[in-house]
């Protein structure tokens, strides 16, 4: 059993750089990246200015830029686009070394030895040997910090670019996910509030979800063709009909605040932050439970179908059994047979399916949230991908791809803890 | 062997009076139907050109032949004719020339530019579901809406279920390393988020309904691909596909002419449910604007546009009973479906 758990782990693994690679490859072929988006908004502001910055090169692949060509390395530079796409793979995985601090030194009318001032009153030398460039501190031993490549492109006849930087393995195994272009903060701490939020609705919804289809379901199975049993059934085909962003779309116009009712907010987490901070401990909570019911069953809507019917079917079919026969020949009590021998069995297959609800109700949540404009982790997944945020795009993808491995591993455990009969091999 | 022939026809016509036995599902199947057969024949039934114009005892045909500018019936107005005002006008004036406009004259597509549209008028005698935040009418757009998502959903299962009945069939039936190369690229496959793959991706091209179905496809084939798995694996080792092997029955064969009917009852109790997929998966993305190329009417986008005007409520409700209507004749027969291939005689506890 534990080795098939590790086995299964250990499996995550090539399923992850398998993800993680087709993921590269979809962003890094699509056009109108991050780095050509920079160039418009750089040349429209040129534009605007009503000047062209430096000289008309062809530096973009046939389009004409009117980008100086330094500004073009360092953009290039600063969204990674001046190293092939499997090194920079690499680097985001945090397998290659990441190069940081760069500094450009020039090497004028062919000479090979050029100084750069470090600042605080220490200096790099480097030497020019062929192709290659060393680096030496202050004392002449060749720097261990720091490394230099010629810049071949910014390079003319009679003068050599060099760039003098840092290295570090850093990426996404390190814990480090990059920074965000559009919020200019790192990717984690973007993150970090936005899955909070999200995790709080999916929790909720799951929770409530469960406490309320396992009892219907139950119900519903004992007291199966009656007419409790087909009024809720009706309810839950209304449910498995209506997405659940649908759902919250009629909910918000009769329930808030347009033509009908005026009994719920139109959407965000909690009050703004000025109200919110005027607000007792009692006064947020109740805040907080208001602005969280609309989309809460929204939120919850989607697994509610499908888990009561489970249930339903799944203590059905258990009652059916010989066993439950058996229990009532011996004599046992009705409520006996069934919450401790008929319940029980039912609820396998409930807990194999919680690691699939699990993945859903924290990452597909994206269209509720935008019903609702609710500032949450999915939305920060979508609004990523609109603006070609690639770092936020990356390691939103990574999470909904590791939560979902996770959970796999997570309802093959449920499952096996409530059902002793299981064995994995 | 005819006589075979004749025991698997009856268990199949036993499996469909069984499902009409079923009323509910049964007549939301009819129901169904009759209505997308209908949506075909939309551009007759709900548009702004009329079906017959006849004036100065020539006869014209708008709906069959496009375009006919206002000046053609001597109408007082810049570019196409406006059969409304101009049977109005007719009428008022008692002419002899006569026009017959379609049940429901509005077009899906004329927006304010058309004179006498207006936006975000409330459902009324003439607009049965109001107009939009364009002027355009709620109703008829909810019409075509109903045809694309339809079209869309079939068509996508379709390719859907080839692919898998292919792939799946082939990864259960030979097994081995083609099946282990397989699942695990459907394992990465499915760890991805798809709706989050397809965005990506319409992102950088405008899809048209068939690129649409196509991406769409690209992310959409696993559930099928293993289901089919299973059922072959499952059909593989069973003695008559060893009798049909030792006959010397190709591979081909075997597959498509002796395993595949013995698994249809999955890919039939299934395919309502993928619709009900292929349907909800269309408003999601048209809801995010990465679906059918505006100005395609959708329910997907009216309901975008509807919350975007929320004091509108028809601009809401309208798409989303629709498409819940639609969606829950789809589930009544799906249900019905399974229980007439499937039966199950739970016993009562009372």
């Amino acid at each position: 059993m534990t080795t098939y758990f590790i086995r299964r782990i250990l499996l995550m693994i090539p399923t992850f750089l398998g993800s993680t690679i087709l993921i590269f490859i979809i962003l890094q072929m699509a056009p109108g990246g991050p780095l050509e988006q920079a160039i418009q908004q750089l040349q429209a502001g040129a534009m605007q200015q009503g000047e062209s910055v430096g000289s008309v090169g062809d530096i973009m692949g046939g389009g004409s830029s009117v980008l100086p060509k330094s500004a073009m390395r360092e953009l290039k530079r600063f969204y990674g686009f001046d190293k092939p796409v499997y090194q920079r793979y690499l680097i985001w995985l945090g397998i290659w070394p990441r190069e940081t601090k760069h500094r450009e030194v020039e090497f004028k009318n062919g000479a090979t030895e050029a100084q750069k001032n470090m600042g605080k009153g220490t200096y790099m030398t480097l030497r020019l040997d062929g192709e290659l460039v060393q680096v030496y501190d202050k004392e002449g031993n060749i720097s261990e910090l720091w490394k230099a490549s010629i810049d071949k492109e910014g390079s003319a006849e009679n003068l050599t670019l060099a760039t003098i930087f840092q290295t570090e393995f850093s990426g996404i195994l390190t814990g480090n996910l990059g920074t965000s272009y559009t919020y200019d903060q790192p990717v984690t701490e973007v993150m970090a509030p936005r899955f909070k939020i999200s995790m709080f609705f999916g929790l909720t919804g799951l929770f409530l979800s469960y406490i309320v289809c396992i009892p219907l379901g139950i119900r519903k199975a004992l007291n199966h063709g009656s007419a409790f049993d087909f009024l809720s059934s009706v309810t839950i085909f209304v449910a498995y009909s209506i997405p659940g962003f649908a759902l919250g779309g009629v909910l918000l116009v009769l329930f808030g605040g347009g033509t009908f009712w005026d009994v719920f907010p139109l959407g965000g987490f909690r009050s703004p932050t000025e109200v919110w901070e005027t607000l007792t401990l009692w006064g947020q909570i109740k805040d907080q439970l208001w602005h969280a019911v609309l989309p809460v069953i929204a939120w919850s809507i989607g697994s509610f179908a499908g888990l009561t019917v489970l249930m339903k079917n799944s203590l059905l079919e258990n009652i059916s059994q010989d066993y439950i026969r058996t229990a009532f020949a011996k004599g046992l009590q009705e409520k006996r047979v069934i919450w401790v021998h008929a319940i029980r069995n039912s609820v396998i297959p409930i807990a194999s399916g919680i690691g699939g609800v699990i993945g859903v109700v924290i990452a597909g949540s994206y269209l509720i949230e935008k019903v609702f404009n609710i500032d949450g982790f999915g939305k920060m997944g979508f609004q990523a991908i609109l603006d070609r945020d690639y770092p936020i795009t990356l390691g939103f993808l990574v999470i909904v791809v590791m939560i979902r491995l996770v959970a796999n591993i997570l309802s093959d455990i449920a499952l096996a803890s409530v059902d002793p009969r299981i064995r994995f091999k | 062997m005819p006589e075979q022939q004749e025991i698997s026809l009856s268990i199949l016509k036993k499996r469909w009076l069984k499902f009409k036995t079923l009323k509910r599902g049964y007549y939301s199947f009819i129901l169904l139907i009759v209505l997308y057969g209908l949506s075909w024949f939309l551009p007759v039934l709900i548009n702004n050109r009329a079906l017959v114009v006849s004036y100065e005892g020539d006869l014209y045909f708008p709906v069959l032949s496009g375009y006919h500018s206002g000046s053609e019936f001597a109408q007082d107005a810049p570019g196409e004719a406006l059969y409304r005002e101009l049977q109005a006008s007719w009428e008022q004036s008692e002419s002899d020339n006569w026009l017959v406009m379609p049940i429901y004259p509005y077009s899906p597509l004329e927006d304010i530019t058309v004179k006498g549209n207006k936006m975000y008028e409330p459902p009324s005698r003439k607009h049965w579901l109001g107009s939009d935040n364009t002027g355009r009418d709620v109703f008829a757009r909810l019409c075509y809406a109903f045809n694309i998502s339809i079209s869309f959903a079939l068509v996508l299962t379709i390719l859907n279920y080839i692919i898998g009945v292919i792939v799946g069939g082939s990864m259960g039936y030979f097994g081995g390393k083609f099946d282990l190369f397989f699942q695990r690229i459907i394992e990465i496959w499915s760890s991805l988020p798809m709706l989050f793959v397809i965005i990506i991706i319409s992102s950088i091209i405008r899809p048209s309904f068939f690129l649409l179905i196509f991406i769409y496809t690209i992310v959409n084939w696993i559930g099928m691909t293993y289901l089919m798995r299973a059922e072959f694996y499952r059909e593989k080792s069973k003695d008559y596909v060893a009798a049909a092997l030792s006959m010397g029955q190709t591979n081909f064969k075997v597959m498509f002419k002796h395993i595949l009917p013995n698994s249809m009852v999955p890919i039939i109790t299934y395919f309502p449910f993928a619709i009900v997929g292929g349907i909800s998966a269309l408003v999601g993305l048209d809801y995010l604007g990465f679906g059918m190329p505006p100005p395609t009417p959708s329910w997907g986008q009216m309901l975008d546009v509807g919350l975007q005007n929320i004091s509108k409520w028809w601009m809401v409700l309208a798409p989303v009973s629709a498409q819940f209507v639609t969606l829950i004749m789809v589930v009544f027969i799906g249900e019905a479906v399974r229980e007439a291939f499937d039966p199950k005689v739970y016993s009562r506890l009372r």
